[in-house]
């Protein structure tokens, strides 16, 4: 996790906080208690978060305080949430939204 | 019952929430993101003393004031509406319904977009998206990038990101195109940036000599400005140069850069490739005023505040009763002011709630944030004075107009 | 030309060309101009594309803005699942 900002000139040392693992689309990862979804993964180096649902565009953190809903992420079954606003906790199984099959699209 | 529901636990929400609690009041306040502070977390910039304003120990202070004051204040819960309903509002959020008499909106701003070619790609984001990552959450957003888009936030979160290790290869300007505001007019840019020099020397002290150099070209325009940029902070700022599209098959690999000439226009075939792993994208603030909208409040466009603002008055009332304002949502200016404004809008709800307030206590918190205005380092709008006035000038007017109906006042209730 | 492929409203993908056709074919409104394209639909209910859709029409039509929000706010301004819809 060399991504990490741990030395800091003027804000505190990163505090050493307690690790957390997580799964993304099955892989797993290490994260610190405090992460979002999206810093946990940029900081494994992972900035792509979503697929467009129509065009299956590649997306990751726009705004990064909720506003874009750029960063969706399923989590768990069912659960769809912002990733930047959804703190990463242990054993979050966390999946990639992609592209729906449109099979109505062209037929016509 | 609770006396106050406050939307936004920023420094404006905050500062209110604590305001009615010292004075008896209930209150709730409700946020999205998982900690407090709002968009205090992340700021972080010299002040002309010397000192370093860090928003980080700010936002701390004003929540462990909340919490020792017993506010309650409800962190990852998101509004989606709300209704007044017999003299209560009613919120709706992802957490349940919420009631209160009174109803305080601090939602703050949202960035506005330069949309260019590329920008959807991961690795591009908004500039204020860098800072949280950066400052609040210590995860580097890449190695080396740029930024678009030159305003006095996009300088702040430039000098954040290189504190934190991470190289800023140049500030560029967005493409002029049907979409581009005067964000892509390096000429405006100029005078908003000697502006700036003018009204906060000390902030900008160690730039000083050079933007009053570009204070002097802004005469003959950009006939004389070094085409590779002047340096802030060491970083190149390029008042001639535009990205015309961002790089990359998944992910940014780089941005298209175009030069400019003296008047600002694209040179044929003057084309380069800058490697980037991460750009920053600075169009700036707007108010997000969506829930004071559905609360039925009069808008008025005031473009030195930022666009359309909530009609209110100096106290942070509305004319909806119960329900006020503070902090960006009334207009684009800094986390000190917001916090002046919060304490200004308790006052209010508290004087409604309590019928205690003295007129002196609100007279001198009023003032405050006229001098925490004057005395500001960071200003947005270089007409920020100008759009205060005009938004008292309209609330006198819709006052004198509807002196028949019943609108809150401060004055009728001491 | 790249330049009219920008997506303009990042939810719906939709691109300055199509707006920039539909602004010329029926001269519309931001309003008119969201509902023919779906620019300003998407999820984020408009937050990230709302200033240059205004700006658009602004430009394009000749309207300076007024006081009046050229794209009205609806709730709900954040999307909701159909449990929380229960609660209303």
């Amino acid at each position: 996790m060399n991504k990490r900002i741990i030395n800091h000139p003027i804000l505190d040392t990163l505090a050493d906080n307690k690790e957390v693992s997580f799964s993304f689309n099955g892989k797993n990862h290490n994260a610190v208690e405090g992460d979002t979804i999206a810093s946990a993964l940029l900081a494994n180096g992972i900035c792509t978060l979503r697929y467009h649902e129509e065009s299956g565009n590649p997306r990751g953190v726009y705004c990064n305080i909720g506003h874009c809903f750029e960063c969706r992420v399923k989590v768990g079954n069912s659960d769809i949430v912002r990733a930047c606003l959804t703190p990463v906790e242990e054993g979050m199984k966390i999946e990639t939204l992609t592209q729906y099959p449109t099979p109505l699209k062209g037929g016509s | 019952m609770i006396d106050v529901i406050v939307i936004g636990g920023g420094p404006a929400g905050l500062s209110a929430a604590n305001t009615c609690a010292r004075n008896g009041l209930q209150v709730l306040v409700l946020d999205e993101f998982m900690k407090p502070g709002g968009r205090l977390l992340g700021q972080l910039h010299e002040e002309p003393d010397g000192e370093w304003w860090n928003g980080i120990k700010e936002a701390s202070v004003l929540a462990s004031n909340a919490d020792n004051l017993g506010v309650d204040v409800k962190l990852g819960v998101s509004v989606h509406n709300l209704q007044s309903d017999k003299g209560n509002w009613i919120v709706f959020t992802n957490k349940g319904k919420f009631r209160s008499t009174n109803l305080l909106l601090a939602t703050g701003a949202a960035e506005t977009p330069l949309p260019l070619p590329g920008w959807t790609l991961p690795g591009v984001m908004s500039i204020g998206a860098a800072q949280v990552m950066t400052n609040v959450h210590r995860v580097k957003v890449g190695e080396k990038g740029v930024i678009v888009g030159m305003n006095i936030l996009s300088f702040a979160i430039m000098r954040e990101l290189r504190l934190a290790g991470i190289q800023v290869d140049q500030v560029l300007l967005p493409p002029r195109n049907e979409l581009s505001t005067e964000s892509s007019n390096p000429l405006k840019i100029i005078d908003d940036l000697s502006e700036a020099a003018h009204l906060a020397p000390g902030f900008i002290m160690k730039w000083g000599a050079k933007l009053m150099r570009v204070k002097a070209l802004r005469k003959i325009g950009l006939s004389f400005y070094p085409s590779n940029g002047f340096k802030i902070w060491d970083v190149p700022i390029q008042l001639k140069q535009a990205v015309v599209e961002i790089l990359g098959d998944k992910k940014v690999e780089g941005v298209k850069v175009v030069k400019l000439n003296t008047k600002g226009d694209p040179i044929p075939g003057a084309e380069k490739i800058v490697e980037a792993d991460f750009v920053c994208i600075a169009g700036g603030l707007y108010p997000l005023v969506e829930l004071a909208a559905i609360s039925g409040c009069p808008f008025h466009y005031i473009p030195e505040l930022g666009g359309h603002i909530p009609l209110h008055n100096e106290r942070m009332e509305t004319p909806v009763d119960g329900l006020y304002v503070s902090g960006n949502i009334t207009g684009i200016e800094s986390a000190k002011i917001a916090m002046a404004q919060g304490v200004v809008a308790g006052l209010s709800i508290s004087q409604k709630v309590t019928k205690r307030i003295k007129l002196e206590e609100m007279t001198k918190a009023i003032e405050h944030v006229h001098d925490v205005r004057a005395k500001s380092i960071i200003q947005f709008h270089p007409d920020i004075q100008k759009g205060r006035k005009k938004i008292e000038k309209l609330w006198n007017h819709y006052y004198q107009e509807k002196k028949q109906t019943k609108i809150p006042s401060i004055e009728n209730s001491i | 030309m790249r330049e009219n492929q920008t997506v303009v409203c990042r939810c719906e993908e939709v691109t300055l060309e199509e707006l920039l056709k539909t602004i010329q074919t029926y001269k519309c409104s931001s309003r008119e101009l969201k509902l023919r394209t779906r620019a300003g639909m998407g999820v984020c209910g408009g937050r990230t594309c709302r200033a240059s859709l205004d700006h658009l029409i602004s430009q394009k039509e000749g309207i300076n803005p007024t006081d009046s929000i050229p794209l009205k706010y609806q709730p709900p301004i954040r999307p909701i699942t159909f449990k929380n819809l229960g609660d209303i």
